[in-house]
């Protein structure tokens, strides 16, 4: 039975210091769901019984039958701690009471589903890192970690699946001390690398209480606070210099019953270590006593332990008796609700110091002051990080964080979108919030209102917002950051109704499809075609699924996958290109030049963008990126869209009317550089230097009509003249299996033109972790390949990492480079041929 | 002038225009007399009692039009005008020109997109291409397998001499052949008496091949006045064809006699679920059309998602000879205002992509054309261009793209289309002006929201206080008159040039030095460089 009421979290809700938004975080496979269950369940929401098996957060029918999570889940739930002194053990942040609302987010750990992730993130303060003790660190370990620090949230780590370290392979209790000894160094090797002044140390320790160990799926687990505690008692002596004595190299004699720091005694007897002797060996006992069937044993150490069985209970054998007992003996879901409360912070801590990596707009406004206070009589700020479908059809809650003032049904709201701008109208929406929902994994529970810091679903404002934006009722309100998503969607297939008449509920499927994932793009193609863009193989699939049952609920045609590639230069232009304008009154000359890829990732980034300040801006080219400072401050703009990795540059010297015509140069540029001359796809990493510019005397003769499309000309011969390439995206996949299938590894990654750059034995285990770049082309169907050739041992995880340049020319027959490009133009249906320089270059 | 420095170089003194050549594959035609039908042509001026007799010809057939003229002008004694290089597509007539010189009927020669005219009576001469009946019919007849497949027969109107042989034989060898009209004059005072050549063809080709059809030999141009009409699709320009009543389009097979132009294309895309089989006579071979029509269909798909996205459209009037263009641009107007966006008339003669980058502020352009020039592949456009139909897919919200497709605006005419169609509720979208839904782009993928512009809502005192985007104008009492929702007025804002602005500080005080006299072909200082120059 739920052991809480809507009145009672709504009350707490108001108790902003003892709220804790928290999502969990992990790679694929490695224990979220099955772990989020074991608290669900000491809430009261699922049976403890049920817990581990019944994947709670897993809403969705495929979640279930695939065994993966796709889509992150919110779920709302009230922690009242065993112990109300425990509070006291709440550093550096206000409690009250010892009652606590928790906003948990179970997110996917497949990196197709990264953006889910981010976007679960954005509204919580705290994560638990979920680390399989056998895999160790993972690639998506790390990213979501990283992302995680980068949004400034506090990270406490559980080592999950000690269950198959103890039963499968058989560690010795040292070798299992060793194993979570490196787990945990390299967690903190990656937090390390993210030093941020505002967030303070955040490495975790087992010794802190930072660090659980756990098993999801037998439902138990512990902090070495839990038997810091248990001993303490015991022996009578404080639980925190306890703590500290259970973790590293500390040592107790059990003879001479003291402490040392030496493995071994003064007579050079081998000592245990103290985490081995207090920690593991109960463990270990039961483990040995269940496993082996010594039922008297076993009923005396757990008397010992003070863990009552029922007599039900001390009839079952093997491995269900060791889950009732461990589960009775480590409650996992106490070990880790308290580590939560006492360790992540609250709303109004975290809020303190995420402010300014959260708000756009000047850091004194009363938008910022409201969120830096978490105050919820401020003006309302809320961030929607993502739509979550409701049942009604086509309808979404907008999920998101209030951050500062209180959100109410009927409260007129502006609703912002991405591209609001301060002072303007553009994107922006005022509208009545309808209702206010908690999230509860599979249902909601509606509640009157929500003040700053919780976590909530709104209904009636879904309309305005595509994936997310910003709410709030303060009129000089500046938006709330974007997120930034670590995956892109480079792999997209054509999709097509199979009956014509179906066409309009396609298209009313593509909108819900694009509101409902946080990454996935729709568009229409220039030849007309319905594009579906994802991050990967998997996402596409679930995303096509999902448009033709849910969303469209009529039957599409799928074409094969397709990657998007890239042109660009590879060296500077052999001549000075010169078009003339149809009235042959204005010329302009020009040259292309490649970016460095160093800067061109930099502008991708962000790191170099067209809302600098053009002085610093150009500073920062001529000090990282070797340009001339003259130069670097006649930089035009940015394309295509305004913000690719695509540079105009003028650098001409005197031209008369020159800054009249910018506007035509710029219209021409984001044209060209959105429909590149090779393939019509996007150019990328390109320089294009004004060399010297005729213009007619008469602004009537050097009008739009005259300049975009001679400057569109001319910045085609330029590429053409740059011996032009094209760049493909690439994946990084991490591969992990057994050592004995490596061979498999490689013949299908040779097959596929990937490229493995490292190879690392996992201590202690015949796990082997590869890490390989694959071209995205060659990736479709390489995970049904790879399990193939390894006999289903090894999983790839697959993750876009940059754009590579091929090899090859896409205008000289005779290399694959020339027939994918022929390909691409057909597809689109274009000619074949790649237009030849004398369309675009005029002679003087 | 090659030693010229300067804007003098630009203007030259307009020899370059003079002496360009221009490339038109002429062909000298040996039998004027039958090529040109002279003789039809004499009749029917002499019958009509027409004074002023215009000839318009298209560029290739220039190099015979003053022949063709003094043959007229002998043999019936009327004024003989030539009208060549038209404003818009050769294919339409051009009234206006004819009017120019007052005359009252107009011979158009060549290929033509049949389109109906307006004021002046009109007659076609095509031009007859010759065509072996013998190979096509056979040809026709290895490719169609199944005999009892229902096809139409339409042809390249230079082939329309021929039109009668080949149905008269193909409806021997298949079960349903249904032959397409083609009209050869319109407005003149015989519209119901067919000229006798046609007259007795019409007779003869309905009774072999459709019992059901109107059999009679009246004004068969106008099926529905006999008849009402099953199909709308039946007219197409100036074809009609009429279906027995069991046959579904869907299922018909068209056969076309003709290269592949603009007309194939045209018809390809109105019957876009017909299978398309060809003949050229020149190549003597039929072959199944493999052309994607589809692609061609998505095109244009891509295009309307386009026009969903635009605040401000221009309308491009591209003919000023087809009938009621006037009420297809009113009927635009309507659409564009109903819709909230903002239009823009433009009349600019032949389309070209410098004309059209002019208005940067117009987010795309909507042609009023002839069906045949109403296609732009607008690729190199720096907006898209498109038809009638298109936009009022995109802005209607009763209408939705089913792949059905329209080329001929005629058929959108407020009195003449047979759908329910009305304008959207303007009341409506102005109480709902808050309430609107941003639109979901399929172009970005994100939501847009639209400008809107033409909102009774705002009275003119709270626009003048708050407009802070409109242009403003000085009038001659040198009060302030304020262009109300001009988009113009903020484009000029999102510009980086904005013309003569002052910038108070930024640039030094200086005296007042006298500038340039003259003209922009040779200012006064250049002058001497021009006189000097060899």
């Amino acid at each position: 039975m739920v052991n809480f009421t809507v009145e009672e979290i709504r009350e707490l809700m108001d108790k902003v210091t003892n709220v804790r938004n928290m999502s969990v975080i992990a790679h694929v496979d490695h224990g979220k769901s099955t772990l989020t269950d074991s608290l669900v369940s000491k809430a009261g929401i699922i049976s403890s019984g049920r817990a581990g098996e019944t994947r709670f957060t897993d809403t969705r029918q495929d979640e279930q039958d695939r065994g993966i999570t796709i889509k992150s889940t919110a779920i709302s739930m009230y922690f009242q701690m065993a112990n109300a002194d425990d509070v006291k053990e709440i550093k550096n942040q206000k409690t009250e009471g010892s009652s606590f609302l928790i906003n948990l987010i179970d997110s996917p750990g497949h990196v197709d589903f990264s953006s889910e992730v981010t976007a679960a993130l954005r509204v919580t303060d705290g994560a638990l890192v979920v680390v399989d003790c056998i895999e160790g660190v993972c690639v998506q370990t790390e990213t979501v970690l990283r992302q995680a620090l980068a949004e400034r949230i506090k990270p406490v780590v559980v080592i999950n699946k000690v269950d198959r370290a103890l039963l499968e392979l058989q560690l010795t209790k040292e070798d299992l001390y060793n194993s979570f000894q490196r787990t945990i160094e390299s967690v903190n090797v990656i937090i390390s690398t993210y030093v941020d002044s505002a967030l303070g140390d955040v490495q975790v320790y087992p010794d802190k209480g930072t660090v659980a160990f756990a098993s999801g799926l037998h439902g138990w687990g512990f902090t070495l606070r839990q038997f810091a505690v248990r001993y303490a008692k015991k022996f009578g002596v404080d639980k925190e210099k306890f703590m500290t004595r259970l973790w590293g190299e500390s040592y107790f004699n059990p003879k001479t019953k003291k402490w040392s720091s030496k493995p071994t005694d003064a007579d050079g007897h081998p000592l245990e270590r103290a985490f081995n002797m207090f920690v593991l060996d109960p463990i270990f006992k039961i483990f040995d006593a269940v496993m082996n069937f010594k039922k008297d044993e076993l009923f005396k150490l757990l008397e010992k332990l003070e863990v009552k069985l029922t007599a039900d209970e001390k009839e079952l054998e093997g491995k269900q008796l060791l889950k009732v007992v461990m589960r009775k003996f480590l409650p996992a879901g106490d070990a880790l609700l308290e580590m939560i409360c006492i360790h992540l912070p609250s709303p109004v801590t975290a809020q303190r110091y995420r402010v300014e990596n959260l708000y756009e707009g000047p850091l004194d406004d009363e938008s910022a002051t409201g969120i830096r206070n978490c105050d919820p009589k401020a003006p309302l700020m809320v961030y929607i990080s993502k739509m979550v479908p409701t049942s009604d059809k086509g309808r979404f809650y907008a999920f998101g964080r209030v951050f500062s003032g209180t959100v109410r049904a009927g409260l007129k709201v502006r609703i912002q979108g991405p591209n609001y701008e301060p002072g303007t109208k553009k994107d922006l929406f005022v509208k009545a919030v309808q209702r206010t929902v908690l999230m509860m994994g599979r249902y909601v529970e509606a509640i009157e209102d929500c003040p700053a810091g919780n976590i909530i679903g709104l209904v009636g404002v879904d309309q305005f917002l595509i994936k997310s934006g910003t709410i709030t009722t303060s009129e000089t309100a500046h938006n709330m950051k974007v997120m930034k998503f670590s995956v892109s969607p480079v792999v997209q297939c054509a999709v097509d109704v199979k009956n014509p008449n179906d066409l309009p509920k396609l298209v009313e499927g593509l909108k819900r499809l694009a509101k409902s994932d946080p990454c996935v793009l729709t568009l229409t193609s220039d030849s007309g075609e319905h594009i579906v863009a994802g991050a990967g193989e998997l996402h596409l699939e679930i995303c096509l699924k999902d448009l033709e049952e849910d969303h469209a609920g009529v039957p599409i045609k799928v074409g094969d996958p397709v990657v998007q590639y890239r042109e660009t230069v590879l060296s500077e232009s052999s001549i000075t290109c010169l078009s003339k304008s149809p009235n042959k009154h204005n010329r302009i000359y020009m040259k292309a030049a490649p970016l460095s890829e160093e800067l061109s990732m930099d502008i991708e980034s962000g790191k170099v963008s067209p809302r600098d300040d053009f002085k610093t801006r150009a500073r920062e080219l001529a000090d990282s990126h070797g340009w001339d400072v003259a130069e670097a401050r006649k930089l035009w703009c940015f394309g295509p869209d305004g913000t690719g990795a695509n540079l105009l540059v003028d650098t001409t010297k005197a031209v008369q009317y020159l800054n009249e015509t910018k506007d035509s140069f710029v219209a021409a540029f984001q044209w060209a550089t959105k429909e590149g001359p090779i393939a019509d796809e996007n150019v990328r990493g390109c320089r294009f230097n004004i060399i010297d510019v005729t213009l007619h005397a008469d602004a009537i003769h050097r009008g739009g009509g005259q300049l975009i499309p001679t400057c569109r000309r001319v910045m085609y011969a330029s590429i053409l003249t740059a011996s032009p390439g094209i760049q493909e995206p690439i994946y990084l996949a991490e591969i992990q299996c057994p050592d004995t299938v490596m061979g498999g590894i490689y013949s299908v990654l040779n097959r596929r033109r990937g490229q493995v750059f490292s190879e690392e034995q996992r201590p202690g285990t015949p796990l082997v972790t590869v890490k390989a770049y694959l071209p995205v082309n060659e990736s479709f169907g390489f995970s049904t390949d790879l399990r193939a050739a390894t006999g289903g041992q090894a999983f790839p995880q697959a993750v876009f990492d940059h754009w590579a340049a091929m090899s090859g020319s896409p205008v000289e027959a005779g290399n694959k480079v020339y027939d994918i490009i022929r390909a691409v133009r057909k597809r689109k249906g274009l000619p074949e041929d790649v237009p030849s320089l004398d369309k675009f270059y005029d002679k003087l | 002038m090659s030693d010229l420095n300067g804007p003098a170089t630009f203007a030259d003194d307009g020899r370059a225009t003079i002496e360009r050549t221009v490339e038109i594959n002429s062909i000298k035609i040996d039998n004027i007399d039958s090529y040109y039908e002279i003789e039809r042509t004499c009749q029917r001026i002499l019958e009509g009692g027409y004074s002023r007799i215009a000839l318009q010809f298209p560029d290739e057939l220039l190099p015979d039009s003053a022949s063709v003229a003094s043959k007229l002008r002998d043999r019936t004694g009327k004024s003989v005008f030539i009208l060549a290089d038209t404003s818009y597509g050769s294919c339409c007539v051009d009234e206006v020109a004819a009017e120019h010189v007052s005359a009252d009927f107009i011979v158009h020669y060549g290929r033509s997109c049949l389109s109906p005219t307006s004021r002046l009576p009109v007659l076609y001469v095509f031009g007859q291409q010759s065509i072996s009946v013998e190979k096509c019919v056979s040809e026709f007849d290895r490719l169609i397998e199944n005999k009892d497949t229902p096809i139409i027969v339409m042809y390249d109107v230079t082939f329309s001499h021929a039109a009668d042989q080949i149905n008269n034989q193909l409806s021997k060898i298949f079960s349903t052949a249904i032959a397409t009209k083609i009209t050869k004059e319109a407005n003149t005072n015989h519209n119901c008496q067919e000229t006798p050549v046609s007259d007795s063809q019409s007779s003869q080709e309905y009774a072999s091949t459709t019992d059901d059809c109107c059999g009679s030999s009246a004004c068969c141009k106008k099926p529905v006045v006999n008849k009402p009409l099953i199909n709308p699709e039946q007219a197409q320009g100036g074809r009609t064809y009429v279906l027995p009543e069991d046959v579904k389009l869907e299922d018909c097979t068209i056969l076309y006699i003709g290269e592949e132009n603009i007309t194939l294309t045209n018809i390809m895309m109105v019957h876009n679920k017909c299978p398309v089989i060809t003949y050229n006579p020149e190549k003597k071979e039929a072959h199944r059309e493999t052309v994607p029509v589809n692609r061609l269909l998505m095109k244009r798909y891509f295009l309307v998602q386009k026009a969903k996205d635009a605040d401000v459209i221009g309308i491009v009037v591209g003919t000023l000879g087809v009938a009621s263009y006037m009420t297809i641009i009113d009927h635009l107007k309507k659409l564009i205002a109903a819709a909230g966006k903002k239009s823009y008339t433009f009349v600019m003669g032949k389309l070209n992509v410098a004309k059209m980058a002019n208005f940067m502020e117009i987010d795309c352009y909507v042609l009023v054309a002839c069906p045949e020039n109403s296609l732009i592949d607008s690729k190199e456009f720096y907006r898209p261009i498109v038809t009638p139909f298109e936009l009022e897919i995109a802005l209607s919200k009763q209408k939705e793209w089913t792949g059905d497709y329209i080329t001929d605006f005629q058929r959108l005419l407020p009195g003449l289309r047979d759908d329910d169609f009305t304008y959207d509720d303007e009341e409506e979208r102005e109480e709902n002006l808050s309430d609107e839904e941003p639109h979901f782009s399929l172009i970005t993928g994100e939501y847009k929201q639209g400008r809107k512009y033409g909102s009774k809502k705002l009275d003119g005192t709270s626009l003048l206080v708050s407009g802070i985007t409109d242009l403003s104008l000085r009038n001659n009492e040198s009060a302030l008159s304020t262009l109300l929702e001009s988009p113009s007025g903020a484009f000029l804002k999102t510009r980086t040039f904005r013309g003569l602005e002052q910038k108070t500080g930024e640039h030094e005080a200086s005296l007042v030095e006298e500038g340039r006299s003259g003209i922009a072909r040779g200012y006064s200082t250049e002058k001497d460089l021009n006189t000097s120059a060899p």
